[in-house]
């Protein structure tokens, strides 16, 4: 991001205390850290029914008789979901949007956070709103909502009503993908797994055609053949075509538009991770029973473990192919197929430099945070740490933790961790 | 009608003819080779060795036959012992290559959707083991392929798969229940929450569809003990906050393993160590060997504590306390998927043991308890087969009464909702609780402070 | 005559084991062939530990709560199946054979306990006779094939009792005896007898589906 150059790279260590929120509030809930890591923030209970937004210890003037989801949009902002007079809306930095609800949640943004969307209902009629524009149409009920970096907006939406244990009615199908709120005309049993191409104008889906049929769809075409299951697809070749994992004959294949597309076949192969447009791809498979490994363009690492594969996606060059795994108990970063064995309790997606060189994270281990980078453990312990940041420049990480009741906004040079 | 039947009417399941719209409007659309396609394709193509196996070793020894809780509820009737599920059902489809009649399939979705609970207990009883649970579940596989499933539970599929929880409750409706349960129990701790995806939090819990629809007081009463515990926990917020699961009792496999792989991404992406979940026995066992194994998670991917589990370490380690024992004598049933299931029939005994003064025995106990007549899906089958299920249930009846206990826990909501029938239905004195319930109403509603 | 009964006490014998050692091998191998192909997940969940405690808790009588259910069908069937192999196996006639033949021996039994014994054999075959009659579940579950099954078993024991009690037709029954013992041998790779290879393999999934995954007894 443009803006990350200007942000403070130099002080070592800025504190906020949080620890005396505690005694100013009734109570004082999660904490959300900005991205720049200057301004830490909390949902906080004033009084009776009465919640606002407590940001560096400054108090919103803002008070709602409900809050939830607080979250720093990438560029700054700080966005709730918040209820008055048992109305709903999205508030950022502050401001109500301009349309109310009777309900708001899956708050979703942009990666530059020019758009923030949510899944609302009003009056039983469910539809999304993105920046505060909501859909023209509304619907019976609504399902698996997505929000492109472009900022447009899909879900799988209940077109026909359902009365009570109707089957028939079901067999029929009653659900259709919405893009932008107009619901596309083609209708199925169930439609799952919604992903948008990369310039967030074309939907494709999992697609359940009858009781024992599936598919995919690209913008509700659906697929010739059927499949007997399938996940999640995804677009490649700038929108061109469509890759999905699917199940033939008990085998998991991945075919691309409706004719296969790598020549092995999985146990498992679920969740894929591809490169610019599709230069390169990776899925999560399974090629013996219980055991789980990457397979990169057909070709699986050498590398394997017993229990998951939670996520797995390429730095932004290609170079490197990140898994996050658990083994025996405990969760692990594999880049490349060569695991970091840092064994952790619990850990998170690590974030890439941009010279695709330094992979920075945080971990659990026996309660205590720490700070990882390239597999090394920094051995200071905090009570939580919130997501890292590495230097434009590479040189530098910024570290947002908490210890004893205080955030530390800290700056250490990549030299003095690895 | 099935309200007004007695004990005494004598009322043969099989002679009476239930009519479920769901298995008619599905078997008059069937062909003879639609339907000998699916039979010779499930027997052949998806079933394997071990199929073969218990229907080759199967002795016809008839020893199964005192395990089963339906047999025993049916005076001894040789039409429910286990094997001769197996020998109705499969037996003549295998025999007849699947050429069989709609009549046969009517009878055959009776027999496997509503007189087997799936309970495994004649696996323990049958000296070769054989597990005609498992054979009941493909045949309901084969009624799942020819779309001849009862309508109710089919129904509770459709909401599955279309909502990835049980009871088509909307997403906005899921939270809003959590929130306002969450004010509620404001009254009993002022700033107590249910932190909602909060990530990196110790532990997720989750639930089945029913609490939030009909029993929210179960999820404010969770959120108590977690609270006086002081435990680092959240809720999704999202689908997969539902651990249930009535697909894998359909034969719809595919079904069931997208519900039990969207469980465990939502776990994943909160970062949380385990999973803790609500007093449900068929909940766990589609998480904790089902549904799981057809993603290829060979066992849990998140470690999965059941309540059961969750209570004995909160009770053994203090963070919950007791504050008076609980009075009144009670009983316990064990579930058979968590006993059989998962052999937590010694801790529930303990927790009894710290919370309640007087306990009596229910025999038989542990593994070898009935069912409860409900399970496997038999009374998400829905009312036009609860009269006999009611019959199927007599020995479950006979069985509780025998304690005279004035309480009977049942940490199943399975267990729960068909022991309320037989209570009902046969007007047996008793009062049916949760754990959850007794460990509210007996602890001390202080919060736990640990010692540095 | 006697060439036919030199062949049938002699080569027939070891064509029967012949033909039951292959049966049984080529019919394993086609089974872990297809668990490999379809079901290889059950290697996952298998431990030698909990296979072996099932099968163990088994093999002692009274253990499992489906043996006390039924103590009488029980105890018959376990001693039916243990004389099934001890009387063959340890009969001094037939040693007597495979000394002349092989020069190996081994301890006998005495006459009149085999005989005794067989007569018991007899009367386990005859008590599961009967039981597919009177007992109405067992009755329900039985088809033709499981009272020839029990006359099969039935032959080699009746006969070879008659044959050393000479009470008629000795030689007739001898040739009977030994014809039956040998169809018994052959079919047990063919028929439902091979639940003898199979009891273990079912008894071990079990048990560690029970003990192993489910922390739980399948006794
Ligand atoms: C060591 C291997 C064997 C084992 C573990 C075994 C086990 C069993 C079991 C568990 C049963 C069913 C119920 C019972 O009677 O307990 C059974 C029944 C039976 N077995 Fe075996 N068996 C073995 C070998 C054999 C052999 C070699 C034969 C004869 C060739 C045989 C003949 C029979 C018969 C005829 C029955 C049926 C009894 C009835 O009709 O009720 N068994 N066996
Ligand atoms: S006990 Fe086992 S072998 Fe005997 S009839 Fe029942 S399933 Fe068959
Ligand atoms: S699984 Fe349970 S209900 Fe089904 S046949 Fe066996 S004992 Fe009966
Ligand atoms: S409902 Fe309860 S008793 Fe019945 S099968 Fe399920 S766990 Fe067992």
């Amino acid at each position: 991001m443009k803006n990350e150059k200007s942000w403070d790279w130099h002080s070592e260590k800025k504190e906020i205390p949080v620890k005396e929120w505690q005694n100013r509030f009734n109570w004082v809930e999660e904490h959300s850290v900005s991205p720049d890591g200057e301004k830490i923030a909390s949902i906080v209970n004033t009084d009776e029914a009465e919640f606002s937004v407590c940001m560096n210890g400054n108090i919103w003037e803002e008070t709602f008789e409900k809050a939830w989801c607080l979250r720093f949009l990438p560029d700054g902002r700080l966005c709730v979901l918040a209820s008055n007079d048992e109305e709903w809306t999205v508030c950022v930095d502050g401001t109500f949007w301009e349309t109310w609800f009777d309900y708001i949640w899956d708050l979703q943004f942009t990666p530059d956070g020019s758009f923030v969307a949510a899944a609302v209902q009003k009056d039983g009629q469910y539809g999304m709103s993105v920046n505060d524009k909501a859909w023209d149409s509304f619907y019976e009920n609504i399902s698996g909502a997505v929000l492109s970096s472009q900022g447009t907006s899909a879900a799988v939406v209940q077109v026909d009503p359902l009365g009570q244990a109707d089957i028939e009615g079901f067999n029929k199908g009653i659900f259709a993908v919405a893009l932008n709120g107009i619901a596309q005309p083609e209708k199925f049993m169930n439609i799952w797994d919604l992903a948008f191409d990369s310039k967030g104008e074309q939907i494709a889906s999992s697609i359940r055609k009858n009781r024992l049929d599936y598919s995919i769809s690209k913008n509700s075409r659906i697929w010739e053949k059927n499949f007997q299951f399938s996940w999640k697809p995804e677009f490649i070749n700038k929108g061109a075509s469509v890759i999905a994992p699917v199940r033939q004959g008990g085998k998991w294949l991945l075919f691309k538009d409706s004719v296969p597309f790598w020549d092995k076949s999985y146990e498992q192969l679920g969740k894929l991770a591809i490169h610019g447009d599709g230069q390169k791809i990776a899925a999560i498979v399974s090629n013996a029973y219980g055991k789980w490994t990457v397979s990169e363009n057909d070709k699986i690492w050498d590398f394997h473990c017993d229990s998951m594969i939670s996520e797995l996606f390429y730095s932004d060059n290609g170079s490197l192919l990140i898994a996050i795994f658990k083994n025996q108990g405990y969760w692990d970063v594999a880049v490349n197929g060569k695991p970091w064995n840092i064994k952790a309790d619990k850990l998170w997606n690590p974030v890439i430099s941009s010279n695709n060189e330094i992979l920075a994270t945080r971990m659990e281990k026996d309660g205590t945070f720490f700070l990882v980078v390239n597999g090394k453990v920094y051995q200071e312990p905090f009570d939580m740490i919130f997501e890292p940041k590495i230097s434009p420049n590479n040189d530098k990480i910024l570290l947002k933790a908490m210890k004893d009741g205080i955030y530390l906004r800290q700056i250490l040079s990549l030299e003095k961790v690895l | 009608m099935q309200e007004s039947l007695t004990i005494d009417e004598k009322l043969e399941p099989d002679k009476k003819d239930v009519i479920d719209e769901g298995v008619e409007a599905g078997l008059s659309r069937l062909t003879p080779q639609k339907i000998s396609q699916v039979i010779n394709q499930v027997l052949t193509k998806e079933t394997g060795p071990r199929f073969k196996a218990y229907v080759e070793t199967c002795m016809r020894c008839g020893l199964c036959a005192d395990a089963c809780n339906i047999f025993l509820s049916n005076d001894r009737d040789p039409k429910f012992s286990p094997a001769a599920k197996v020998k109705q059902t499969i037996l003549e489809m295998i025999k007849r290559k699947g050429k069989v009649s709609k009549q046969f399939l009517k009878d055959t979705v009776r027999i496997a959707h509503t007189e087997c609970n799936a309970c495994k207990r004649c696996s323990m009883y049958c000296p070769f083991g054989i597990d005609i649970a498992y054979m009941m579940l493909q045949v309901r596989r084969i009624c799942h392929k020819l779309e001849i499933t009862p309508l109710y539970i089919q129904d509770t599929v459709n909401s599955h798969s279309a909502t990835m929880n049980q009871m088509w409750v909307k997403e906005d409706e899921w939270i809003d229940t959590l929130q306002w349960q969450e004010e509620d129990a404001r009254e009993e701790f002022e700033n107590l929450r249910i932190p909602l995806d909060k990530d990196g939090a110790d532990i997720m819990y989750s639930v089945i569809a029913p609490e939030p629809k009909f029993q929210a007081g179960l999820i404010y009463q969770t959120a108590v003990i977690m609270h006086a515990a002081g435990l680092n926990w959240t809720m999704p917020s999202t689908p997969g906050w539902d651990n249930s699961n009535m697909a894998m009792y359909t034969g719809d496999f595919e079904i069931s393993a997208r519900i039990a792989q969207v469980h465990y991404e939502t776990a994943a992406k909160l970062h949380v160590k385990k999973i803790v979940m609500g007093e449900c026995g068929h909940a766990f066992r589609s998480v904790y060997d089902v549904g799981n194994r057809w993603v290829g998670w060979a066992m849990p991917p998140v470690d999965l504590v059941h309540a059961i589990d969750f209570y004995h370490d909160m009770l053994t380690s203090g963070k919950i306390r007791v504050k008076e024992k609980y009075k009144k004598t009670v009983t316990l049933h064990d579930p058979c998927n968590i006993s059989r299931g998962r052999g937590l029939h010694n801790k529930a005994r303990e927790l009894v043991n710290i919370l309640c003064e007087s306990f009596i025995e229910m025999t038989p106990n542990r593994e070898h308890n009935y069912c409860c007549g409900a399970g496997g899906g038999v009374i998400n089958c829905g009312p036009p087969w609860k009269g006999t299920r009611m019959v199927n249930s007599r020995e479950k009846k006979d069985q509780i009464e025998r304690t005279g206990a004035e309480v009977l826990i049942a940490p199943c909501h399975n267990c729960h909702s068909g022991l309320e029938d037989i209570v009902e239905h046969y007007g047996v004195d008793m009062e049916i609780k949760f754990f959850g319930d007794i460990i509210y109403e007996v602890m001390e509603k202080t919060i736990y402070q640990e010692k540095k | 005559m006697h060439s036919f009964i030199n062949f049938i006490m002699g080569p027939m014998v070891w064509i029967s084991f012949l033909i039951f050692f292959i049966g049984v091998i080529f019919r394993l191998i086609g089974l872990f062939k297809q668990i490999n192909a379809k079901e290889n997940f059950v290697y996952t969940y298998l431990s030698f530990k909990y296979s072996f405690r099932s099968i163990f808790a088994w093999l002692i009588p009274f253990l499992p709560v489906s043996t006390r259910k039924s103590p009488v069908f029980y105890s018959i069937s376990y001693v039916f199946h243990l004389l099934l192999f001890l009387i063959p196996i340890f009969l001094l006639s037939h040693v007597a054979l495979l000394e002349e033949s092989m020069h190996w021996s081994w301890v006998t039994l005495s006459d009149s306990t085999a005989d005794s014994l067989t007569l018991i054999v007899i009367f386990s075959l005859i008590f599961f006779f009967i039981r597919r009659f009177v007992v109405p579940e067992v009755k329900f579950l039985t088809r033709l094939s499981d009272f020839l099954f029990i006359l099969i078993v039935a032959l080699p024991f009746v006969t070879g009792f008659l044959a050393y009690h000479q009470f008629f037709a000795y030689r007739w029954m001898v040739i009977v005896h030994v014809l039956s013992g040998e169809l018994m041998i052959i079919l047990i790779p063919f028929t439902r007898f091979f639940h003898m290879f199979l009891a273990p393999l079912t008894r071990a999934y079990t048990g560690s589906e029970f003990g192993n995954v489910r922390h739980a007894k399948d006794w």
